[in-house]
């Protein structure tokens, strides 16, 4: 398969970008399911701020994941994003991001605090941030702490951002691009939706990393995927291995 | 002995032959499933349990987990996969300012809603406006005929299009070659429910209008709700989008209060449908993109929360261009929204719509609902999109005078203009005419030089057609009796006759 194997590592942060005809949820949904499988210590936080959990969870089960379940081992902690950003948004005084900030940096220290155990936090949508009214400067800001705190407490950070205008990075895409150690591109094919090829991946690497330790994978050679009902299949360009 | 791997042949003949249907039917069967199931020996005791989906509802043929509602369209169904999940937010984007096919897909979002004993909340300035002019079915009890002349309860065959049924007539009456008559019929979209289906999708009839009563009851029974965005508050600096989503959240939270939910009386769970048909319009006060964002987001959010509501929206038409919004303005509206399309009309582009003479927009699908799944339904079970055997389809849409209508855009046969008629059609004559004129038009600047005889241009012409006159006589006995076999030739000589009536038709061929 796809060699996702070794992302994201721990204290690692992992960029997904993805465009609006080939979204990175496969991507969020097979992180964490891999994750919580994984072995017994681990532990995952999903901030979500567009995905509700409803749907986590419906895609979790069919991946045999009881988020429920997990949730009640104190293995998964959920934070609503909304819910701490909009009071700041109504209010001209405030932070919005602090908040959320606060709330991220309370449940880390709380795992910490129950036993050992590695760490992966999921923040499945930054783009929508800056959409809905939030600086840039904010968002930036919000992010390099993050970066910063999750790199601390040595638990692995995958962030997810949406690219609008493909070929012109937006300002968010480019600071997110300084702090991350690897950035996958998941983008659709150029000639469209295709029954039998959902998009394609490439593997890039973030300015944060001094050298790459997986196999980097160009746009030209991107690798192609399908989505199936319970998750995905990848498979090179050219092989129809995914189609026939 | 020779006999038996013959029939075993046969018959595996035949299991491939109905196999093939099978998957070809796909669709059809997973409609008729609900009913089907309820006949099988295999059911789950503990389905039996469950209550019945709240009316003009049922469950998505993809995850079992979804429940769907109409949009009042068949074929926009079919693009969403099968209808639109509930707490999912549907966007209709229609970029021309010239038109109003958004708002028409509104009205039929909200005749369907009203048709089916739904809730329906409108968030519009004059709210009763826009439901009054919603479309109703014909012949039901009490409709108000857009049409003095035409009252009559039509048969459900009359429904169709007049032009409709000419064209299908046409299509039965052609001799098929012997190799290409078992084959179905080409089709370009879904077929409508019988009117006797049932109540998740109405068939509507664009010629009448929805009756007083219908709505006077909705609102007695409490199931008509109106949110203005222009009315004032206590607050005045709250913004329109605030005001109407708190509005719409106490709604959601007084219906859902209402409907005593998890007991055996959720039979009688209503379903509330709330419609925007012109989100963005100088009622609302000036919004920023930064306004439509958060407000689109906290939609979606609010929906979720309340699992027996959807949303439909359309867009003022400033608000759809990426002028409004900056690059990638229509992505980032896909993005905070569960569906989204783009009706992009052709009224504003006169070469498109003679391209395209038998369409009156493209539709562009941006985002699908995908509530519970990875990959959204409609991929599988949309028979336009038709993703399941190649790539995506070109979708175009029609407005005739019954009905809108969501269908594949095909190429004629000739990879040429317009149709794919055997006889021509009015359009066809109406072209025809055109180019008599550009002939005659042709005709004008070489015959008036003539008599000035200064140019050199003039003296050419002369000499072509001293030249031609010779052969011209000979030409025409010969046309007579070969041109008479269409009506469409016939008129065509009949127009050069008229136009040029002394010297012979240079581009006579």
């Amino acid at each position: 398969m796809f060699p996702l194997v070794s992302l994201p590592l721990p204290g690692e942060v992992l960029l997904i970008t993805d465009e609006l005809l080939a979204s990175a949820d496969f991507l969020l949904h097979h992180f964490l399911a891999r994750h919580l499988k994984e072995s017994k210590d681990s532990a995952s936080m999903i901030v979500f701020l567009s995905e509700d959990i409803g749907r986590w969870k419906a895609i979790a089960g069919k991946s045999n994941v009881n988020l429920s379940g997990h949730m009640d081992n104190q293995r998964l902690s959920l934070i609503d994003a909304m819910s701490l950003i909009s009071p700041a948004l109504e209010s001209s005084t405030m932070v919005p991001l602090r908040d959320l900030y606060d709330g991220i940096r309370d449940a880390l220290q709380n795992h910490a605090n129950h036993r050992e155990q590695s760490m992966l936090v999921i923040l499945d949508d930054l783009a929508t941030l800056e959409w809905i009214g939030i600086a840039v400067e904010e968002v930036a800001q919000f992010s390099r702490a993050l970066c910063a705190l999750c790199r601390q407490r040595n638990a692995a950070l995958v962030l997810r951002h949406h690219i609008v205008s493909p070929g012109e990075p937006d300002e968010v895409f480019k600071r997110l691009l300084q702090l991350c150690d690897y950035h996958l591109d998941v983008f659709p094919l150029s000639s469209g939706r295709s029954g039998s090829v959902s998009g394609q991946v490439a593997l890039h690497c973030g300015h944060a990393s001094a050298e790459a330790t997986n196999r980097l994978i160009s746009r030209n050679a991107a690798v192609q995927y399908r989505l199936t009902d319970t998750g995905s299949t990848f498979f090179d360009r050219g092989t129809g291995n995914g189609v026939l | 002995m020779i006999e038996q791997p013959y029939s075993i042949s046969r018959s595996y003949i035949r299991t491939v032959e109905s196999s093939q249907q099978s998957t070809t039917l796909a669709h059809f069967h997973y409609e008729v499933s609900p009913a089907t199931s309820a006949m099988s020996a295999f059911k789950r005791r503990t389905t039996s349990k469950q209550p019945p989906p709240p009316i003009g509802t049922r469950p998505s043929p993809g995850s079992p987990a979804t429940t769907i509602t109409s949009t009042g369209i068949p074929s926009l169904d079919d693009i969403l996969g099968g209808g639109l999940p509930l707490s999912c937010s549907l966007l209709v984007l229609a970029p021309d300012a010239h038109s109003a096919y958004g708002e028409l897909v509104l009205k039929y979002f909200a005749s369907q809603g009203l048709a089916c004993g739904q809730r329906i909340c409108v968030v519009d300035a004059r709210p009763d406006a826009f439901l009054s002019e919603c479309m109703w079915m014909p012949g039901s009890s009490g409709a108000a005929s857009a049409q003095s002349n035409s009252p009559t309860p039509a048969p459900p065959t009359a429904a169709e299009d007049e032009e409709d049924e000419k064209a299908s007539e046409h299509d039965t009456k052609i001799k098929i070659a012997w190799r290409y008559e078992q084959m179905k019929q080409f089709q370009t979209t879904v077929q409508s429910p019988d009117q006797s289906a049932d109540d998740y999708c109405r068939r509507f009839d664009l010629t009448s209008r929805v009756p007083e009563s219908t709505i006077n009851s909705a609102l007695s029974e409490g199931r008509y709700l109106d949110v203005r965005p222009d009315e004032s508050s206590f607050s005045e600096d709250e913004s329109s989008c605030r005001r109407v989503l708190r509005r719409v959240a106490e709604i959601l939270a007084k219906a859902e209060s209402d409907s005593p939910s998890a007991s055996a009386l959720a039979t009688h769970a209503i379903v509330t449908r709330i419609c925007i048909p012109a989100l963005g319009s100088y009622e609302w006060g000036d919004l920023s993109p930064q306004d439509v964002c958060y407000f689109l987001h906290s939609l979606r959010a609010l929906l979720r929360r309340h699992p027996r509501a959807c949303a439909a929206m359309s867009v003022s038409p400033h608000l759809c261009q990426e002028t409004y919004g900056g690059p990638g303005w229509v992505q980032k509206l896909g993005w905070l929204t569960d569906a989204s399309i783009t009706l992009a009309a052709f009224t504003a582009n006169p070469s498109l719509s003679a391209m395209f003479s038998s369409h009156h927009g493209l539709v562009h699908i941006h985002s699908l609902p995908a509530p519970h799944t990875l990959l959204p339904p409609s991929d599988k079970f949309s028979t336009l999109r038709g993703l399941t055997s190649s790539g995506e389809n070109n979708l175009a849409f029609k407005c005739m005078r019954k009905r809108l209508i969501f269908e594949t855009l095909h190429l004629d046969v000739e990879g040429g203009v317009s149709e794919r008629r055997t006889t021509p059609s009015s359009s066809a004559f109406a072209m025809e005419a055109g180019t008599g004129h550009d002939h005659d038009h042709l005709h004008q600047p070489s015959t008036i030089p003539l008599p000035g005889g200064a140019s050199v241009a003039a003296v050419q012409v002369q000499l072509e057609q001293v030249h031609m006159a010779p052969s011209v006589p000979e030409s025409q006995p010969d046309l007579p009796p070969a041109k008479p076999e269409s009506a469409f030739k016939k008129a065509k000589v009949k127009k050069k006759v008229a136009f040029t009536s002394e010297r012979p038709d240079l581009y006579d061929f």
